[in-house]
């Protein structure tokens, strides 16, 4: 699947969910993630993120679609980071 | 589905925060902004360009199970780090040199080979020859030495009948390609356009064959057509003869006939023909795009990539050594 994952965290925890799900997704915006994911390594993220987050001051919201395709984005103004797997 | 990442760019791969680090360097030595690769989304590396690493990385892939395959300055395929095999079979291993050592059995499964390359080659002519190539001198031709295929008793008489039906499907892509000629195939170096591009995708194909073998117990060195010889894959080179009609030819003529790649992507020397670095990177992604594709897989009754079909192939040799299905080899329906 196809997901766009987004947190809040407080300060002193915040690097070390970017350095988390950089090894999973590919990094987009400050704090915003997207890329194709399975559902096991999904659930594989989400578990290491419970522990290093505090569920009542921190949150993840995870959009899904089941393709890329479904999904139509558009950016405005400067794209901080191309998505392309040719470097 | 896990990615294959094509690097371009000269720079510095490294292993940062449990992932991976590129920092590209321009011509000028400076470095670029930092990009992470998600390492949990890659397949494997494919590294064209200068790349700086350190054993630390190596070590990281390694662990990942991620392969590096390696292009040198003239795109020639040059070797590959593979990871530690982690799909050990004993039983596979044996079987799989049995059938090598037994005359018969090897024939057998060297044959299915050969007419598995031939049925998919056969599939393209005459693809083409319905629509208004005229290919038909060569069909007969290649029809005509399919059959001698089960009457060989020899893998020397088999390859000369493969060397035949090779060369004889070659002179048709000058008929099915427009604009370019190919004359005969050459090597090292390529003489001109068409064989540059054969010489470039077929290595493709022959790693694309080398990754999905790591991904099973099949032990890469044991071939049956090709002779297993030193220091290199030879049972990669048995898988791509099938795949080879389907992925590279087939994506040369698109690239040719649909104008993608053009004249100014080649760089002509005095008797040699190379790509440039723009026709290296739109052969790549198209290349990445074809891998992708599904199709209705008719036994399996669900979609495919063709690169899954490969690995799909490894699977039924396993079966066939194993003794438990006969091999067919993979045949285009389409």
């Amino acid at each position: 699947m196809y997901i766009i994952l987004v947190y809040d965290i407080e300060q002193q925890r915040v690097g070390k969910m970017l350095k988390l799900c950089r090894r999973y997704l590919n990094w987009i915006q400050n704090s915003v993630f997207e890329g194709e994911i399975t559902e096991v390594k999904l659930k594989e993220l989400l578990a290491t993120a419970k522990d290093i987050m505090n569920v009542h001051k921190d949150s993840i919201i995870i959009f899904s679609s089941r393709d890329e395709k479904w999904l139509e984005k558009q950016v405005i103004g400067i794209e901080r980071n191309e998505l392309d797997n040719i470097l | 589905m896990k990615k294959s990442y094509y690097l371009f760019n000269p720079g510095r791969m490294s292993r940062k925060d449990n992932t991976l680090q590129f920092i590209p360097v321009d011509a000028a030595g400076i470095e670029g902004t930092p990009k992470y690769i998600p390492v949990e989304s890659v397949a494997n590396l494919y590294a064209f360009g200068a790349l700086d690493a350190n054993s630390s990385m190596y070590n990281f892939l390694g662990k990942e199970q991620i392969s590096v395959h390696f292009f040198d300055y003239h795109e020639h395929y040059t070797g590959s780090f593979m990871p530690k095999d982690y799909l050990l079979s004993g039983k596979v291993l044996i079987a799989q040199t049995q059938h090598y050592t037994h005359q018969k059995k090897r024939l057998l499964l060297a044959q299915k080979f050969v007419s598995g390359a031939t049925g998919n080659m056969l599939k393209n002519l005459k693809y083409y020859h319905n629509r208004d190539k005229d290919t038909s001198i060569q069909i007969d031709r290649i029809e005509d030495l399919s059959s001698q295929i089960w009457e060989t008793d020899s893998i020397e008489m088999l390859m000369g009948i493969e060397g035949n039906i090779r060369i004889t499907y070659y002179s048709s892509f000058d008929t099915i390609i427009n604009d370019f000629e190919m004359g005969i195939r050459s090597k090292q170096p390529p003489s001109n356009e068409v064989n540059a591009l054969i010489s470039f995708i077929n290595s493709l194909c022959y790693t694309l064959c080398l990754d999905a073998i790591y991904h099973t117990q099949l032990h890469p060195t044991i071939s049956f057509l090709h002779q297993p010889g030193f220091r290199r894959y030879s049972l990669a080179l048995d898988l791509a003869e099938i795949f080879k009609p389907i992925l590279s030819d087939r994506l040369i003529f698109t690239l040719l006939n649909k104008k993608i790649v053009t004249k100014g992507d080649f760089d002509i020397q005095l008797n040699s023909c190379l790509l440039k670095e723009s026709g290296r990177k739109k052969v790549v992604k198209s290349w990445d795009e074809r891998l992708s594709e599904t199709i209705m897989h008719r036994s399996l009754k669900r979609n495919v990539s063709y690169k899954h079909l490969v690995k799909l192939e490894c699977y039924k040799l396993v079966k066939h050594i194993l003794d438990m299905e006969g091999y067919q080899p993979f045949k285009a329906w389409w």
